[in-house]
């Protein structure tokens, strides 16, 4: 016999109570902890899928539709740029390099990007097997793509006009598969890569037949004459974190021509999808203060209910503290089993919901929750908890053991 | 041997006082105080448990003054010195009967054999009951329950607080019988304080308040 066993059977005597302060506390906890992993593996893999790039330059338009566009691969392009213009920009002694990307089609729903051989090292890309592209018409997987749908090396497919798998225009010229990517979980994954030529080649074939349609594609990449190639945007990354400050508002004064920094434009959106973040985690607080109302009152009432126990206690030869300490280790066994709880059903839950995500491509990767963020939120209920106690065991400091235990009234 | 000298009492927000007779008990000796409600008998009791402190006179037992005692020390002597029995609330509700006599021990840091407690239980007709819940216990039950938590941990003194008001006259006496004879047994002076005046004939002395 000791204090903790009397804790624990005062909490099997009353499961009801018990089973409800554990459930609020495990579900608040769930929802902070989980809200804090989910941002934090949203906002690396955002991280990881801006590659190296510091600044992208495309058409001007939107500079956060360039980045999702150019960057991310979620959304249409603005525009396309020259060519010429994009090789003189990639001259700066200040940028370490310059990838210029261009694209317009599809495969099955699949990017075709057309790019340069660094193109893949912004992404530390490495071939799984086959080759690079060497001419054009040759494409090289990404992993996901390969893997979803189930081509291989010597493979041909059929490029779609658009962005999107719509097949209401199919291109005739066929691209051949040369290589398959390794794994990056990043956006290369999904993407088909070949050269600029491809894409040149493709469309000033299209060109001749099909010349009414090209004007509803902005972003689309097209070829009219040698010296006036065009590309979608340049992906630039700085030797020296000096261009950050000078290249953008330099190459914003050029006509036609507007410079994003991802970085930033990432923070912004963040600055957005923060409100639901916030929201959630102001949710998941109250959840906490009303689980620690809930413990509070159970811990009170116990008090209250049972002052002859605790005065026979008392009468036992329990010092008051001890008792208080009957009272506190009721409050904290609920507070961490709730934890540890919590903290499973996050690892179980998450993961479930990943698995969901991830059924077509493998590309998020569940981040584990940051310490700081278990320490805070664990830091929270400890406080929650000493509070709750201390208010609890006020009735123990003032009770008068002789009233309770007499007949006399 | 137990010893009270000019006692007195006063509740702190109320003006009625108390002043008690001296008590003298010898080794194994019994006795019944005998009071109508709110003479203070209650009252005495606590002051010689130490649940009070009284305002002059002193309180011997086994030779040790308790109004002198720090409250930490009365804790002490209360868990190690004395077994208290109550008219009603006799066990902690939340713990088995087992587990009320373990608590008991735990807090008056008194060691017996594990054996010894089966001997009890045995003697108490509680060892069947030994693993149900305090509050599943019928009141007989309960009553026996408190005189064991009373006497498990070996007191010097048992001091009972209107322990068979609640019963009937059959069960009033078995209590009462039971509370002598473990009394006896242990070799402890035992204090009954009761209104009830079916257990006179129970005691040699009786001093009536």
């Amino acid at each position: 016999m000791n204090i903790w066993k009397i804790s624990l059977q005062n909490i099997k005597s009353k499961p009801l109570y018990t089973f409800l302060s554990v459930f609020v506390l495990v579900l608040s906890i769930t929802l902070l902890l989980g809200i804090q992993q989910l941002k934090t593996s949203f906002e690396y893999q955002m991280e990881r899928n801006l590659g190296g790039i510091d600044m992208v330059v495309g058409a001007k338009g939107s500079p956060l539709q360039l980045v999702l566009a150019s960057v991310l691969h979620l959304d249409n392009p603005t525009g396309n740029i020259s060519y010429q213009e994009a090789l003189k920009i990639g001259k700066n002694p200040m940028i370490k390099s310059a990838v210029p990307i261009s694209y317009g089609d599809n495969y099955e729903g699949y990017r075709i990007v057309g790019t340069t051989a660094d193109f893949g090292s912004l992404y530390h890309a490495e071939l799984e097997q086959g080759s690079g592209v060497k001419k054009s018409m040759d494409v090289v997987l990404g992993n996901s793509v390969a893997q979803h749908l189930k081509l291989n090396i010597g493979d041909t497919i059929l490029s779609t006009h658009g962005l999107v798998d719509a097949t209401v225009e199919v291109h005739s010229d066929k691209l051949t598969i040369v290589g398959i990517l390794k794994p990056t979980k990043k956006v290369i994954d999904r993407l088909i890569i070949t050269n600029l030529q491809s894409v040149w080649d493709v469309h000033d074939h299209k060109e001749e037949h099909l010349e009414e349609s090209e004007e509803h594609h902005d972003g689309h990449a097209h070829e009219e004459h040698d010296d006036s190639k065009e590309i979608t945007s340049l992906l630039i990354t700085f030797r020296n974190p000096r261009g950050l400050v000078t290249l953008p508002r330099k190459i914003n004064k050029q006509v036609g021509l507007q410079a994003a920094l991802p970085k930033y434009e990432l923070d912004r959106l963040y600055a957005y999808t923060g409100v639901g973040f916030k929201t959630i985690t102001a949710v998941a607080y109250i959840i906490l203060i009303i689980s620690g109302i809930m413990i509070f009152t159970s811990l009170y009432k116990m008090v209250k209910e049972r002052a002859f126990d605790l005065a026979l206690l008392r009468t036992y030869g329990a010092r008051n503290f001890q008792l208080i300490k009957i009272v506190a280790y009721e409050g904290f066994t609920i507070a961490f089993t709730a934890f540890a709880l919590g903290f499973l059903f996050l690892k179980i839950g998450l993961k479930y919901v990943f698995k969901m995500m991830n059924a077509d491509d493998k590309l998020y990767m569940l981040q584990e929750l940051p310490y700081q963020d278990l320490l805070h939120t664990g830091g929270s209920i400890i406080i929650l908890t000493t509070v709750s106690v201390l208010l609890a065991i006020y009735p123990i400091l003032k009770m008068d053991i002789a009233t309770i235990l007499s007949n006399e009234k | 041997m137990i010893q009270t000298d000019h006692l007195t009492f006063q509740y702190k927000k109320k003006d009625t006082s108390f002043s008690f007779p001296d008590l003298t008990l010898k080794q194994n000796e019994n006795l019944l105080i005998l009071g109508k409600s709110g003479i203070g008998k209650t009252t005495l009791l606590h002051l010689i448990a130490g649940l009070l402190k009284p305002k002059h006179g002193t309180i011997r037992i086994d030779a040790i003054a308790i109004n002198t005692l720090s409250n930490r020390q009365l804790d002490k002597f209360r868990g190690e010195k004395i077994g208290l029995v109550f008219q009603k609330n006799h066990a902690i509700s939340s713990l088995s009967v087992l587990e009320n006599l373990q608590a008991r021990l735990y807090f008056s840091k008194h060691k017996i054999e594990p054996s010894a407690i089966d001997v009890l239980l045995k003697q108490l007709d509680l060892h069947k009951i030994q693993h149900h819940k305090a509050h599943q216990l019928s009141e007989g039950q309960l009553q026996r329950l408190g005189i064991a938590s009373a006497i498990i941990h070996e007191p010097s003194l048992i001091l009972a607080d209107e322990p068979t008001s609640n019963l009937d006259d059959e069960n009033c006496k078995i209590v009462i019988a039971l509370l002598i004879a473990q009394a006896k047994k242990t070799k402890v002076n035992l204090i009954v304080i009761t209104h009830d005046s079916r257990i006179k004939p129970f005691f040699q002395n009786v001093i009536t308040l």
